[in-house]
């Protein structure tokens, strides 16, 4: 294993990259947060309602299908999507060892995306929404969101082919494979389902694939770009048995998008289709050996470091991902956990965990390094992490729990709905905790990156040098 | 790193980013060869994703339908609750027949069975088509040469043979085609049967094209 001394020349001034990210990557982390807490907040009132049905029924935008359309909507086109390509270009900047190009593009982008997702989210909450899963939007605010991605999405693609040292690594190849499939799923999933789309049982076979490559094949590669990028620079070790990071990657990118149909089991499609989900869900266990193998340091746990701890508990919580998707897509599973919550906890294990928090840790690591500015508060930092874990925890668990008893109770045909929904109560209640516990880790996350930008904006206008707390490392 | 009171989290023995993408690409770059001895993880790699893909190709195998469109329960294939003692498929003889004329016969004698007048005869309301199986079996199996009368008109030309020694049509095509015209335009007569085709196959084996005296002659 290869270690580095730290090279005391490079400390000093702040690198290229991160003096032209600053203004686009402040725009896009600010709206992220922002939406971050809109997305806790109605995560929220989703929860409650599950048990208690009453509750917000009496205002039309708050009833639980709207509610669950504009939940997901903002995390997914809110926080994940802002956060993602804050991370995923950064990455891609700063290892392409030369200034950003193309940062016009991506203010204007992150503007117009974020407008987008703003008339979306209003038109869901008076009622116009597809129905389709991570597409629930109406179809004239998609083609915008598609342009607008592609236009932020543009430096980071830049960065790469024009990069100066010309050494690829594997963070690189997630991101910017997170950045091509993106536009790739998004475009196709626009023509297929909204524009024209296909007909019988194909929708529901394509809008399984979408629902699958948005988070297999977009959010998690940056999550995973962030791991590779962040384990060997703060542990300065090189990844573990790096030779075999290719395979991981090849593995994720060619078998993911096939797992989505797995969702279809017993549903009127060919049998082979989910057939082929099932196996290729098993065949991804080789990506998440790879993977578990080159960050096996990061495994080890944060080491008092809180970036560490963000990066670690996200990859824990992916590889666990990877082995329930993996059992659970199995035709005997899938018969019971089908229509319950067990499904909504993967989701939640998948979006909230796997995805969220290596991003919470890339977006404490690349703040101050943009912002030229240092956290306030590292108790603030540790803080959001005990809550988030504790409450992504708390919710996951008992969700999981609640759709196995759930799955049991309905092919059970001596239960009654009402028995059923009785028993899963107790469970809902704690989920509704877990969800509050990490809506309160979320808001002192976002208090404490807005603080941030202020120290940043002040240091600013006073003109005093601001670079003194960036590291060019 | 909690005694740090601002933390930027910069690490006790940095990489920079040059440092990285050299350190790792030394690790892919300079692949050595240690002397003889052989590394165990590549083999355990290449077991695992051998096993996996293994199970995958058997479980595909075992569950995919035979990757048909309209099979939807993996567990309940057609093959496997065949009747062995199911009767064979009836086909409906006229659509068959139908299907035949359109083929072939119908650039003739047209699609309304009229004929061309002054060419070829017409079939409906034909008292050769109507009336003895046997001699219009053999007019389709060995073909027909000569003058014809047909509904008190005459005809002089050819009608090529359908069966062995013409186009090569199997008995139950012939069967079908005229049972289709025996029923068709206003024509009253019954089906005729693949057995009677052979039959009259058998009997006269192969032979050249008919004349209308010689036909006249058979009941």
């Amino acid at each position: 294993m290869i270690t580095h001394a730290p090279s005391t020349a490079a400390t000093a001034a702040p690198s290229e990259t991160d003096l032209t990210a600053r203004k686009p990557l402040g725009m896009l982390l600010a709206a992220a947060f922002l939406w971050l807490l809109v997305s806790g907040g109605l995560s929220l009132v989703t929860a409650i309602q599950l048990h208690t049905p009453g509750f917000l029924a009496d205002c039309a935008m708050f009833t639980h299908g709207r509610a669950q359309a504009l939940q997901e909507t903002v995390f997914i086109y809110g926080w994940a999507a802002n956060a993602a390509f804050a991370v995923a270009v950064w990455i891609l900047g700063r290892l392409s060892g030369a200034p950003l190009r193309g940062v016009g593009l991506m203010t204007v982008g992150t503007f117009f995306w974020n407008l987008a997702v703003l008339v979306g989210l209003v038109a869901i909450a008076v009622g116009e929404l597809t129905g389709i899963p991570f597409l629930q939007m109406p179809a004239y605010v998609h083609p915008f969101l598609l342009v607008a991605g592609a236009a932020i999405a543009t430096p980071g693609i830049l960065a790469w082919t024009g990069r100066r040292i010309t050494t690829m690594f594997a963070a690189q190849w997630y991101a910017v494979a997170a950045l091509l499939l993106f536009v790739w799923s998004y475009s196709t999933a626009q023509v297929l389902l909204l524009a024209s789309p296909v007909h019988g049982v194909a929708q529901a076979v394509v809008a399984a694939w979408f629902a699958e490559t948005e988070v297999s094949l977009w959010l998690i590669p940056v999550a995973l770009a962030a791991a590779y990028y962040l384990l060997p620079k703060i542990s300065g070790r090189v990844i573990p048995n790096y030779d075999y990071a290719p395979h991981g990657f090849w593995t994720l990118i060619f078998f993911a998008s096939f797992t989505g149909a797995r969702s279809l089991v017993g549903a009127p499609v060919p049998a082979w289709i989910p057939t082929l989900a099932i196996v290729c869900s098993s065949l991804l266990l080789f990506h998440y050996f790879v993977l578990g193998l080159n960050l096996r340091a990061g495994l080890a746990g944060g080491r008092g470091n809180p970036i560490l701890s963000f990066v670690s508990a996200g990859l824990l919580v992916y590889l666990l991902g990877g082995i329930v998707t993996a059992v659970f897509a199995f035709r005997g599973f899938a018969q019971i956990v089908q229509f319950t919550f067990f499904p909504v906890a993967q989701l939640k294990l998948m979006l909230a965990g796997a995805f969220s928090l290596p991003i919470f840790g890339a977006i404490y690591f690349l703040a101050p390094r943009v912002t030229g500015v240092a956290w306030p508060s590292t108790a603030l930092i540790r803080a959001h992490f005990v809550l988030t874990v504790l409450g992504l925890t708390v919710t996951v668990v008992s969700l999981a729990i609640a759709g196995w008893v759930q799955g049991h109770g309905l092919l059970d045909p001596a239960k009654n709905f009402a028995a059923i929904a009785a028993s899963t109560k107790p469970w809902l209640l704690a989920a509704t905790a877990g969800e509050a516990i990490f809506l309160l880790g979320s808001v002192i996350a976002a208090f404490h990156f807005f603080r941030l930008q202020c120290a940043a904006c002040r240091g600013l206008l006073c003109g005093s040098p601001a670079t003194l707390e960036a590291s060019a490392s | 790193m909690s005694d740090q009171p601002t933390p930027d989290f910069r690490p006790a023995k940095p990489l920079t980013d040059e440092e990285l993408l050299h350190a790792h690409e030394q690790i892919t770059a300079t692949e050595k060869d240690d002397g003889g001895s052989y590394k165990l993880l590549p083999l355990v790699l290449l077991f695992l994703f051998s096993g996996l893909i293994f199970f995958g190709g058997t479980y595909l195998n075992l569950f995919s339908g035979h990757f048909s469109p309209k099979i939807f329960d993996e567990r309940n294939l057609p093959h496997a609750h065949e009747d062995p003692n199911a009767l064979p498929v009836k086909i409906d003889m006229v659509a068959y027949g139908k299907k035949q004329y359109e083929s072939f016969c119908h650039t003739c004698h047209q699609p309304n069975g009229l004929g061309i007048p002054g060419a070829f005869p017409p079939l409906a309301k034909s008292e050769w088509v109507q009336d003895s199986e046997e001699r219009l079996i053999r007019i389709v199996l060995h073909g027909l040469n000569g003058p014809v009368s047909v509904a008190g008109v005459t005809f002089n030309g050819i009608m090529p043979a359908a069966g062995p020694t013409g186009a090569g049509w199997s008995d139950d095509r012939i069967a079908a085609v005229l049972t289709y015209i025996r029923q068709e335009w206003g024509n009253k007569a019954g089906p005729i049967a693949t057995e009677k085709v052979t039959e009259v196959r058998t009997k006269d084996g192969t032979r050249k094209e008919w004349t209308a005296v010689e036909l006249e002659k058979i009941p």
